[in-house]
């Protein structure tokens, strides 16, 4: 994949909250440089003065703290970088209590502000042990859903990467002509499409037809440093599509065939015809809100030889695991982790990535605890009565801390669903919430 | 400690380059899939291994002379190269490799805002080195399963330096007939070096298949490449020179890292130039009769098949190459997936020894839909 052309500016100073000013005017200006508007801009430096202070006060208090604001066109993303010899970041859970029952505790009060106001959530330790919080916030783009007409069938197609008009009118079509469940939001905002493709997060291909009509397209972008994840290809044109799918199929894979990617991932449909070229991953049980029908099956192939890989699992797991590699052929070292009375500190901190059209929250831990089984519990409740009806949780098996949750998964009503080859570290599973009242 | 700022140390073409991951060794293959034995069909290796003389140098090496250097640019080997091609040792250089000397030829011609020229399923180094050392490598598609001679003319620009020519080409192993390389060498004029890289040039029986070697006088601006790795079995000991006019050369020579070449390697080479017992002969048979069966049987499977020359051959499989190359792990069969050669869902399978053949054949059967 193309590295992504962040622009990006820091700010070096000490954590110390009489510089709070600075760094929420720094964030400001470069969210408004960067294209953010107003409304988001004021988020997006709320959040950073609520972290700021959280850190000034109970984490890094003095230390150095690099914030950077980084461009990626259709979003600003703020990110703190400092050492810390413990963190508590439990504030910003989206299912954090620190407001019930009237005892309010301000300071994780802020950060649970800070977390709903923005989009995404990410917290990462790099090398020397130096801990990256990221927050994002995504620019707010008109939806589009002009009613372009059905190509005619193509008597013989090529495939290009498209210029920034033909990215839209490659959106508009695959709102038009994609079923819903087959296809991101993201494609009912066709310049959203557009500046995901030239901030280079994201790429697309066109098949088009000798009168120079897009007749199809695919999409696609690093999901890990491993794995480049797509979505298509749509095919808008009547009658035979079989020629432009598997033509924008092999331009994808000669476009990343000589990368380090390792595999590609279809987690939003394939065409039947091009099933055969992958291995069926399985498919999620569809949700509430989808109705009979609704689910889709993912899709995984390897680009390179199997290099294989050490995963981390608690015994629980490692029958459906075993069953799993078997089934997929894929050569792992299974390590199995058990808690030997070891004591665990600090709160644990969850992302929740929420797509309201599917009524549907993906869970990720960013950072492990003592409180796993509460913080588990604490976020089913929350996004159970936010309406949210799937509920999924993906575990990373290349990191060992993250088998300390799959006992209190299954303890809370999840199951393993599906297995995504180097989707993380080293392998994803992706667990599935099952309300106790399900048959 | 403070960390080196790689941003700014490291050019941009070199943080973006993806780094190639080699496989792990077979032991650990072979404990990662559970197979108890492995059949190396993967990389084009010569069963019979190196003629006998050579392989009589690798036994004799006296441990010693571990703490030698060897000879900085392979004299004696060069010398004996020389006669053989009858051409002057000083138009040979030799590098640890064929992949050695392909990059002293880049950094010989090329500097940043330059391109090179070559197909877009061929050997990826070419690509590769000129890519991290922040050339534009322009990658033709291959027409008919060979290289496209017009279209590698119609990609030329004024920052062209180099266009590389596998013949026979791996993976396909199609080859330009003698007519059809000196029609691109006079299309090309002496104002670009072409590179025809002659890695399995000892495999082809076709009478109309070139040695370019035999056409440096003609044209002044061709490098030949040629390896001890696939016909004479030293792929081990990594060992692989070019050939070129003396002016070439002596520029290439400025960009050669000298003392690369092991004594091992140089002595065994020289050995395998020597041989009398018929090591060609022996290896052509063997590749003849593997492509004849392995052929007949893919064909008995529906498998199409590409068997051009080279000790190799692809066959297309109704399923992921990648998936059918972990299938044929646990059955003890190491095949080349062809996806990273951007010929997703084919297989490249080197053309072995008739036990190697069999038990390829057996698995195929065993894992296909």
């Amino acid at each position: 994949m193309h590295e992504p052309r962040h622009g990006t500016v820091q700010l070096h100073l000490e954590a110390r909250a009489p510089f709070l000013p600075v760094v929420t005017q720094f964030v400001e200006s470069a969210a408004s440089l960067f294209g953010l508007a107003r409304t988001e801009s004021l988020k997006l430096s709320l959040a950073t003065e609520e972290i700021f202070l959280h850190l000034c006060g109970a984490v890094c208090a003095g230390e150095q703290l690099e914030t950077a604001c980084q461009d990626g066109l259709y979003y600003t993303r703020v990110l703190f970088r400092f050492h810390a010899p413990q963190l508590n970041l439990k504030g910003l859970n989206i299912a954090s209590d620190s407001a019930k029952d009237g005892q309010c505790d301000l300071d994780e009060m802020g950060l649970m502000i800070a977390s709903r106001s923005v989009d995404r959530l990410h917290l990462t330790e790099e090398k020397g042990h130096r801990i990256c919080l990221a927050v994002t916030m995504e620019k707010v783009y008109p939806r589009f859903s002009e009613q372009l007409p059905r190509p005619a069938a193509p008597a013989g197609v090529s495939v290009e990467e498209p210029d920034r008009e033909r990215v839209k009118r490659f959106a508009l079509l695959a709102g038009r002509f994609s079923p819903e469940r087959d296809r991101p939001p993201f494609f009912a905002y066709p310049g959203k499409v557009a500046d995901m493709v030239a901030g280079g997060e994201y790429r697309c291909l066109t098949a088009i037809s000798q009168k120079r009509e897009i007749v199809g397209g695919i999409i696609f972008s690093g999901r890990s440093e491993r794995i480049v994840q797509f979505h298509g290809p749509y095919l808008f044109s009547e009658g035979e599509q079989i020629a432009a799918a598997d033509a924008l199929l092999t331009a994808l894979i000669a476009s990343i065939a000589r990368t380090k990617a390792l595999g590609l991932l279809s987690l939003a449909g394939l065409p039947k015809a091009l099933e055969p070229q992958f291995e069926h991953l399985g498919s999620l049980p569809p949700s509430t809100a989808e109705g009979p029908g609704g689910g889709v099956s993912f899709f995984f192939r390897h680009l390179h030889e199997d290099p294989g890989a050490e995963v981390w699992v608690p015994a629980d797991l490692t029958v459906w695991l075993t069953g799993e590699y078997d089934r997929l052929v894929l050569a792992r070292q299974i390590r199995t982790v058990q808690a030997m009375g070891e004591t665990r500190l600090g709160a644990s901190l969850f992302a929740a990535e929420i797509v309201r059209e599917r009524a549907e929250a993906t869970l990720r831990p960013l950072w492990p605890g003592a409180d796993l089984a509460a913080n588990v519990a604490r976020h089913v409740r929350y996004l159970q009565a936010d309406g949210l009806t799937t509920l999924l949780f993906e575990i990373d098996l290349g990191l060992p801390w993250h088998a300390e949750l799959i006992p209190v998964l299954m303890a809370n009503g999840f199951t393993p669903a599906l297995l995504l080859p180097f989707a993380g570290q080293a392998d994803l599973v992706i667990f599935q919430h099952h309300d106790a009242t399900e048959s | 400690m403070t960390q080196p700022n790689l941003e700014s140390l490291v050019p941009a073409y070199v943080r973006e380059f993806e780094p190639y991951i080699p496989s792990r060794p077979d032991p650990e293959l072979m404990k990662l899939y559970g197979c108890a034995r492995l059949y190396r069909l993967n990389n084009n290796e010569n069963p019979l291994g190196p003629p006998p003389g050579a392989q009589e140098v690798i036994r004799r090496f006296p441990p010693p002379q571990g703490a030698v250097y060897p000879s900085g640019d392979s004299y004696y080997l060069r010398q004996e190269l020389g006669a053989v091609h009858g051409v002057d040792p000083g138009q040979i250089l030799v590098g640890n490799g064929a992949n050695e000397v392909i990059a002293f030829v880049i950094k010989a011609f090329c500097e940043q805002g330059d391109n090179i020229v070559t197909a877009d399923k061929t050997f990826a180094v070419y690509e590769w080195v000129a890519v991290f050392s922040g050339i534009e490598a322009r990658v033709i598609p291959l027409k008919d399963e060979g290289f496209d001679d017009a279209a590698m003319l119609a990609a030329i620009d004024p920052r062209t330096k180099i266009l590389f020519v596998c013949n026979p080409n791996n993976p396909t192993g199609s080859y330009w007939t003698r007519e059809r390389l000196r029609g691109f060498l006079a299309a090309v004029g002496g104002r670009r070096i072409v590179v025809v890289d002659e890695a399995y040039c000892e495999f082809v029986e076709q009478e109309d298949f070139p040695n370019g070697i035999s056409l440096l006088g003609e044209y002044p601006n061709l490098v030949v490449f040629r390896t001890f790795s696939k016909m004479y079995g030293l792929a081990a000991l990594r060992i692989g020179y070019l050939v070129g006019a003396p002016e070439v050369v002596d520029m290439i020579r400025r960009t050669c890292v000298v003392y690369s070449v092991n004594r091992i390697a140089q002595e065994a080479a020289l050995a395998a130039l020597k041989d009398d017992t018929g090591h060609i002969r022996r290896t052509r048979a063997l590749v003849r009769t593997s492509r004849t069966f392995l052929r007949g049987e893919l064909a008995k499977m529906g498998l199409p098949v590409i068997a051009g020359e080279g000790n190799y051959l692809i066959a297309k499989l109704p399923l992921s190459d990648t998936l059918a190359y972990r299938k044929l792990m646990r059955e003890g069969i190491m095949i080349r997936p062809m996806t990273g050669f951007r010929c997703p869902n084919h297989i490249r399978i080197t053309l072995a020894g008739q036990e190697a053949m069999e038990a390829c054949v057996a698995a195929l059967k065993k894992i296909l839909p």
